[in-house]
């Protein structure tokens, strides 16, 4: 500024009558028509700029801007679903853990009948198969002392018999016979 | 001929064979002599059996078979069929034989009745009993 000053104050000294900004700009090399066509060119080059180069960057910027937004909505979505699927997962986990809880507790109560069960009925066959041995046992013995009993009765008899057959003389035997007769008779 | 029609045939002929009740051995000559022109051979055959068992039979019937051990008087076997005649209704004969196995006493079979009175029987009852 104190440059233009004291140029200004320069050419006003040296008697020259004429404008002084024009002076100055004719100084500094600026042609007025030519700066008219520099500014019209450069109007032109900015529009030609604005519509075909910097308008189009700006929408391709705007539609990957909107593009990574989206993808941003997405992923921050993505990673509220993947949270509730979790928290789904690990409901479901903790359900199905309940239930096999259950379950197992069921079939270990059913196993535990079970065993009960055939225990018991063990123990029913053990009674049944001890009681059935006893009976035979039993029975045999019973057989045993129905065969002695018999066995024994018949070796008396028949010694008696052989004893009777040699003692008999014809005498008595005839004696038995008229006894026999009688009784017979009677 | 049928086996019925030949039992039939000898129960009319034994009836013929019986006098007084008893087979008589006349009687039974002359019905096998009739028989023995009114059949072939063929058909006396069953015929003759039939009869056959019909006296056997009857004989029986009429025998008190008398089985005893040691000596049986003859007053003792006649009062045994006097009694199965009476009993029976019919004139029993007594047919004795000795069986000394019977130990004491006497067995008399009359037709299918047995009656034993014999101390074997005795004894194999009181095996029975004891058994």
């Amino acid at each position: 500024m104190t440059f233009l000053l004291e140029t200004a104050h320069g050419s006003a000294e040296n008697g020259h009558a004429t404008n002084p900004v024009s002076e100055l700009l004719g100084n500094f090399g600026v042609d007025g028509p030519h700066l008219t066509v520099q500014l019209i060119n450069f109007c032109i080059l900015a529009f030609v700029l604005w519509k075909w180069a910097i308008k189009p960057a700006l929408g391709t910027l705007e539609q990957r801007t909107a593009i990574i937004e989206k993808g941003l909505a997405d992923a921050a979505a993505a990673e509220k679903r993947l949270a509730e699927a979790n928290k789904t997962a690990e409901a479901r986990l903790n359900q199905a853990a309940d239930e096999s809880a259950n379950i197992l507790a069921q079939a270990r109560a059913a196993a535990k009948q079970v065993v009960e069960a055939a225990k018991a009925e063990a123990v029913v066959a053990t009674t049944e198969v001890i009681r059935r041995g006893q009976e035979a046992i039993e029975a045999d013995r019973r057989r045993m002392q129905v065969e002695f009993r018999t066995d024994a009765a018949r070796l008396v008899v028949e010694t008696a018999a052989k004893v009777l057959e040699q003692s008999l003389d014809d005498a008595t035997k005839t004696r038995l016979n008229e006894a026999a007769t009688k009784q017979l008779a009677r | 001929m049928s086996p019925a029609a030949a039992r039939a045939e000898a129960k009319r002929l034994l009836a013929l064979s019986l006098h007084e009740g008893v087979v008589s051995s006349e009687r039974v000559s002359a019905v096998i002599a009739a028989i023995s022109k009114k059949y072939s051979a063929h058909q006396l055959r069953p015929v003759l059996r039939a009869y056959l068992a019909s006296v056997r039979r009857e004989i029986a019937r009429s025998e008190a078979r008398i089985e005893h051990a040691g000596p049986l008087s003859a007053n003792d076997a006649a009062a045994i069929a006097a009694y199965f005649t009476k009993t029976l209704g019919r004139p029993v004969s007594p047919v004795a034989t000795r069986k000394d196995s019977l130990l004491a006493g006497f067995r008399v079979r009359v037709g299918d009745d047995v009656t034993d009175l014999t101390s074997a029987l005795r004894l194999a009852n009181l095996v029975k009993a004891l058994s």
